[in-house]
């Protein structure tokens, strides 16, 4: 859950809780409020009761006290005497209705009661007062009954009244004890919840950030595989956990990335440095020859007479063919270089690639007789043109042939030219001898810098051990690739597949 | 000096074989040949030379892994050994002699020195 959820939720509980507690304390105060009304509605009742009674007790006394009188004298009353009497009647009447009022739907009953007796009394005595001064008029008020009906339903009321008090007040007294232990454990839990809440928050606040500290320290201190996890909570620090991970995810691949950019500049480096190391020993492979046979004709001429004529031309003959060995290898290494540093660019002209093929192997007829090879030459007048870099193409050519001769004694070299069926525009060429071949070792590093099959090779077969790698750069130049396949003692057939224009293929790439 | 010194030469490149042969005869120096550590080891056997030319760069078996052979073999690990090698860095020179080469030459030779070198070893 969310920081902030829990938060308002926490606020929420406590609000609720606050508003329970005045709500109850409204309901009390209510509650003594309703007391005080019924306890006041109890002492006007008793008062009025009692008012009533001693009214009624004073009006019969008198009644009595008159009807005597009536009897034994002739005196009259007069009419400020019956409008008093009557004034009075009126008085009981109106307590009575007085008493009706109040708490009228429990005492209903008792009321009626009161009501009928105290009407039919009432209007008794109301009868002997009007019809006092009248002679004829027989007052019948010395019957005890009306009255003591009227004050028994009086009683009754009276008695219902206090019944009724007592209750309310039981009900009240029940209703504010309730009210004060709410208030007092709505109080208590309000303590508890927000304590408790308060703890969760903290407890559950803190343990988030704990992790997030400790995975901050571990990511810090190199462990970049360290990922917050066990997070259970969805909300900001969550958030904040994800995307620290996700931080911690792209910062290791960049920090990865750089790594992996300084091995490979540093292995770069290092393959520089070697390269480097090779082109020193290569040159001075054949410089050893020169400047040994140079010293030595020099050593010769200056202790003999007679100089051995043949002998001091064969002497230099390897001089001259240390030299040329020395000017191709550095010719081969400048190549080489220009490839690798991009300074090397394709001429691209139209040409048909058979009469290129055909005029190499017509260059190379002096080296085939050396080795008294024999070369098989298909017709190429077939192949349609390239549009690509021809010098190129033919120094791949006269390299894999150079080779094919240098390594094979009376053999069979053969070319092949084809288009490569259901790849339009591109073109299959081979070159096979039936030389020495190699082991899948050799075949493996055979188009690195400076390789040859082994380090006699150089000296027995000759060559700068550059020829297979700047074939290998030509054909990547000119969009193709080139491959071998070979059988030690055997031979060995190399293949190289070209498109008619670099443009399209690397356009297609 | 009665006897002639003799050397066993060690180097697979048939042009730097044959020049060395002769400025080392011219120099009054028997000279015997291998054109790899295997035959190298066999002819330290079979002639016993008073002193070892080797290439580094040998085919069938390395001039480091030849020199390193006959250390270990107690019948001709007496014979003194001088790489020689195109090879021309810090490194190389410290990886012949950890193979158990006694001296070390580059590429190109520099012959009056590699005669003192001889002389100093069969002395």
């Amino acid at each position: 859950m969310s920081l902030r959820r829990r938060l308002i939720l926490s606020l929420f509980t406590i609000l609720v809780l606050f508003a329970i507690n005045v709500g109850t304390h409204f309901w009390g105060s209510y509650a003594r409020s309703e007391s005080m009304v019924a306890y006041r509605d109890a002492v006007t009742a008793a008062q009025l009761s009692a008012q009533v009674e001693q009214q009624l007790d004073d009006q019969r006394q008198q009644i009595l006290v008159l009807a005597t009188l009536r009897d034994t004298t002739d005196d009259q009353l007069d009419s400020p005497e019956l409008a008093q009497a009557e004034q009075d009647i009126r008085s009981i009447r109106g307590n009575i209705s007085e008493l009706g009022e109040l708490s009228p739907e429990v005492t209903e009953l008792q009321y009626q009661r009161l009501w009928a007796a105290g009407g039919e009394l009432l209007d008794g005595w109301l009868a002997f007062y009007r019809n006092y001064n009248d002679p004829a008029f027989d007052l019948d008020v010395e019957d005890p009954l009306p009255y003591l009906e009227a004050s028994q339903r009086l009683k009754e009321l009276e008695q219902r009244q206090a019944f009724i008090a007592v209750q309310r007040a039981n009900i009240i007294d029940r209703t504010i004890a309730l009210t004060d232990r709410i208030t007092v454990i709505g109080f208590f839990a309000s303590i508890f919840l927000t304590a408790m809440l308060g703890f969760f928050l903290v407890r559950y606040t803190n343990s988030s950030l704990k992790r997030l500290k400790r995975g901050t320290e571990r990511f810090g201190s190199g462990d970049l595989n360290y990922r917050i996890d066990n997070i259970n909570d969805d909300g900001e620090l969550g958030d904040l956990a994800a995307a620290f991970n996700t931080m911690s995810d792209k910062l290791r691949n960049a920090i990865y990335d750089v790594q992996r950019s300084k091995d490979e500049a540093d292995e770069a480096n290092a393959a520089k440095s070697i390269f480097l190391a090779n082109v020193s020993h290569e040159l001075r492979t054949p410089l050893n020859a020169i400047i040994g046979y140079s010293e030595m004709l020099h050593d010769e001429l200056d202790d003999r007479d007679e100089v051995d004529r043949p002998q001091f031309q064969r002497d230099l003959a390897r001089i001259v063919q240390s030299g040329r060995q020395l000017l191709s290898l550095i010719n081969d290494i400048l190549d080489l270089s220009k490839i690798e540093t991009g300074k090397m660019s394709l001429h691209c002209e139209s040409f048909n690639p058979g009469e290129v093929l055909t005029q190499v192997c017509d260059s190379l007829a002096p080296l085939l007789k050396q080795r008294n090879n024999a070369l098989q030459l298909p017709d190429f007048s077939e192949l349609p043109p390239m549009y690509s870099d021809a010098t190129k193409f033919r120094q791949i050519f006269v390299n894999l042939l150079s080779n094919a001769c240098k390594f094979t004694d009376k053999g069979y070299i053969s070319v092949a030219a084809g288009t490569v069926s259901g790849k339009d525009g591109w073109y299959e060429f081979s070159v096979r001898d039936t030389g020495i071949g190699m082991t899948d070792d050799q075949q493996a590093k055979v188009f690195d810098a400076f390789v040859q099959a082994d380090s006699s090779t150089s000296a027995n077969y000759g060559g700068t051990g550059l020829g297979l790698a700047i074939c290998r750069d030509y054909c990547e130049m000119m969009g193709g690739k080139i491959s071998v396949q070979s059988t030690e003692g055997e031979g060995s057939t190399f293949t190289v597949i070209l498109p008619a224009d670099p443009e399209l293929a690397h356009a297609a790439a | 000096m009665t006897e002639k010194t003799r050397v066993l030469l060690v180097e697979d490149n048939e042009l730097n074989r044959d020049m060395l042969i002769r400025r080392l005869n011219r120099a009054g120096i028997d000279v015997v040949t291998a054109e790899n550590g295997q035959k190298a080891l066999e002819m330290m056997h079979q002639e016993t030379p008073e002193v070892v030319l080797m290439d580094m760069n040998l085919p069938v078996m390395d001039g480091w892994t030849a020199s390193r052979k006959a250390r270990e073999d107690d019948t001709i690990k007496h014979i003194p050994i001088i790489a020689l090698t195109a090879h021309a860095m810090e490194a190389d020179r410290l990886n012949a002699l950890e193979a158990g080469c006694d001296d070390y030459a580059t590429k190109p030779v520099d012959f009056p020195g590699l005669l003192i070198k001889i002389e100093k070893l069969t002395r």
